[in-house]
């Protein structure tokens, strides 16, 4: 592939890519040793594999099969329900060895991220790939986990190299080097490239990723749209997508949904969680300190049919009070009596600072300040004590009726410390070890 | 400076005039000059500090002074935050070392044990949480408590961590 030797720098840039193997199943095994080596899969509350331990996955079980048949497959399977308690402290402490060795990591997902190592040579005293191997090797021994790290001049190319050897692998792509890696790579596998991409390079006779980058610059420009164009670049050796490190300052958008089991057709009780919906998602913009100018209702029917409304709200507002009789509105033009709901949801839109927001005509602006000053009161209970600690009535018969939990509570949920309550935990991931 | 009047006490003299002849042996020698509105003002200072403005009188707080920077029980019982997990004590093998059931203890895993340390490991199949014993090349794990033997591993020792802190609360 002589025309990528665009550089002469054998490192123009160096981008690690670290994906945890088989993540949730992998802290399941730290925090439950004994489970080590077995057949296990985490999901079950949601009927389907979310997360399969290798052992199941040489079985044949893999995420998404459903579970009936993972247990046809599999009498013996292990099924445990979704932690994502103990799932985010192991991925906050993944994230934080990674900051160990620079300060430019993005979380990309639960279980990957990046890390731009470039230019860490010497104040590290190491070369790229003894880097990349320390924080591999420092993870897997402060953790537990294994994972696997992909070492190269792009991102998209850290990400083939992540996954080109797994689970505990770690390869590294050096720039001519590429082609090696990208000749039996099918298409559809290299990141950003979905089933629209890899259906039109079918038809142009490009199955494999070094045939595609191999198109001349011209014809990509021509047939392709700019992600696909970045991605060619990439998978060339020229980064075109930097390592972001940004932290969430703002949100353009909130949502929250919640599905619940067994499905219901209980207006009030389905109101209930879409109230609660609402608390979450104005919690989480106050915290942020903004407010939402549009927000849309939405109920998603058993056959996983949504039914939705949005309304604009007179002014900026983050204080579901205000506006309830809005929610109740909304929810009404979604909500039909002959079916059956298996979740709620609510997304607040064009969000904006919350100061300085001006009362219209027709508000009422002593009651505006009452309401605001009760929302400080809540919001302070609710970092002492927890969220809803303070709620609306409306959203009560979640205490009276439950929570509508899926599956049963997971091993950290049935230990509680003294101290502890049901939303309040220590910080660190419990061990569950019989001395 | 202090006015006229003021200044009576502070040299030691009961009329103005005497103030004034000891202003101009201060003013002779150089200690004081006039500015040029001719107010009296201090020649120098022997430490030669910028005025910068006015600083309240006042005696400093004794707290204030004594403030060092705090740290949390979070940084004080956790050296290594990544590595750091929770344990629940069963069983009584170490209740002579101060570690009974129902604490908390914090195990740090990837750490090296010394000779000494109390260490969470699964010894044959079994995990225990006993003193680590290195003498040499031989590694034992000793009990704090008259009632459980030494173990020698036999066919198996994987250590999972050190237990760098107990934690025991009495109340809510």
């Amino acid at each position: 592939m002589s025309e990528q030797l665009f550089s002469l720098r054998s490192w123009p840039r160096a981008i690690v890519h670290l994906d945890g193997d088989a993540f949730f199943t992998s802290c399941e095994e730290a925090i439950h040793p004994d489970l080590k080596g077995k057949a296990l899969i985490t999901g079950g509350e949601r009927g389907i594999v979310a997360c399969a331990s290798y052992p199941a996955k040489k079985l044949g079980i893999k995420r998404g099969v459903p579970l009936h048949e993972a247990k046809k497959i599999c009498p013996g399977l292990i099924i445990l329900p979704s932690d994502y308690e103990t799932y985010s402290l192991f991925s906050r402490r993944m994230f934080d060895i990674m900051r160990r060795f620079t300060p430019d990591v993005e979380e990309y997902s639960i279980d990957e991220a990046f890390a731009d190592i470039t230019g860490m040579r010497r104040a590290l005293h190491s070369s790229y790939e003894e880097i990349a191997l320390k924080m591999k090797k420092e993870i897997e021994r402060d953790l537990g986990i294994t994972v696997s790290v992909g070492l190269s001049i792009t991102k998209v190319l850290a990400k083939v190299g992540s996954k080109y050897l797994k689970p505990a692998g770690m390869t590294v792509i050096k720039g001519r080097d590429i082609a090696e890696y990208l000749r039996d790579l099918p298409v559809d596998k290299v990141w950003g490239i979905g089933p629209a991409t890899t259906n039109y390079l079918a038809k142009l006779g490009i199955r494999t990723a070094l045939a595609f980058a191999q198109l001349p610059e011209n014809i990509v420009l021509k047939k392709f749209t700019k992600p696909t164009v970045e991605i060619w670049h990439e998978l060339r050796g020229k980064s075109v997508y930097p390592v972001s490190t940004e932290e969430k300052s703002s949100y353009a958008s909130i949502s929250k949904t919640k599905t619940f089991a067994p499905p219901t057709s209980n207006a009030e009780y389905l109101f209930a969680h879409l109230m609660r919906n609402m608390e979450s998602a104005c919690i989480k913009a106050r915290r942020y300190s903004l407010a939402p100018n549009k927000i849309v209702v939405f109920l998603k029917k058993n056959d996983f049919s949504t039914a939705g409304s949005e309304a604009k709200l007179s002014r900026p507002c983050a204080f579901p009070l205000e506006f309830s009789d809005i929610i109740r509105d909304l929810f009404n033009s979604c909500y039909c009596p002959k079916d059956i709901y298996r979740a709620t949801g609510v997304v607040l839109l064009n969000m904006e600072p919350d100061t300085n927001i001006q009362y219209s005509l027709f508000d009422n602006p002593l009651q505006a300040e009452k309401i605001r000053g009760l929302y400080n009161v809540a919001d302070e209970l609710g970092q002492k004590y927890g969220k809803h600690t303070l709620h609306l009535g409306s959203s009560h018969l979640i205490d009276k009726l439950g929570r509508g939990r899926r599956g049963s509570p997971t091993s950290r949920e049935q230990t509680q410390f003294k101290g502890e309550t049901n939303r309040r935990h220590l910080g660190l991931p419990l061990l569950h070890i019989k001395l | 400076m202090p006015t006229y009047s003021e200044m009576l006490p502070l040299l030691g003299v009961k009329a103005k005039s005497a103030a004034e002849y000891w202003i101009k042996k201060l003013l002779e020698k150089g200690t004081l000059e006039k500015d040029a509105k001719g107010f009296l003002k201090p020649a120098h200072l022997s430490l030669k500090l910028p005025i910068v403005g006015t600083v309240t009188a006042g005696f400093p707080s004794p707290a204030e002074e004594e403030l060092r920077d705090t740290i949390s029980f979070d940084e004080y019982l956790i050296n290594n935050q990544a590595a750091s997990f929770i344990l629940s004590v069963t069983g009584d093998s170490m209740i002579d070392a101060g570690i009974f059931e129902k604490d908390l203890v914090i195990v740090e895993k990837g750490r090296e044990p010394k000779n000494g340390d109390i260490i969470l490991a699964e010894v044959d199949g079994n995990w225990t949480m006993k003193y680590f014993r290195k003498k040499g090349k031989k590694v034992t794990l000793e009990a704090a408590n008259p009632k459980y033997p030494t173990i020698i591993p036999q066919t198996e020792l994987r250590i999972a961590g050190v237990i760098t802190a107990v934690i025991r609360k009495y109340h809510k």
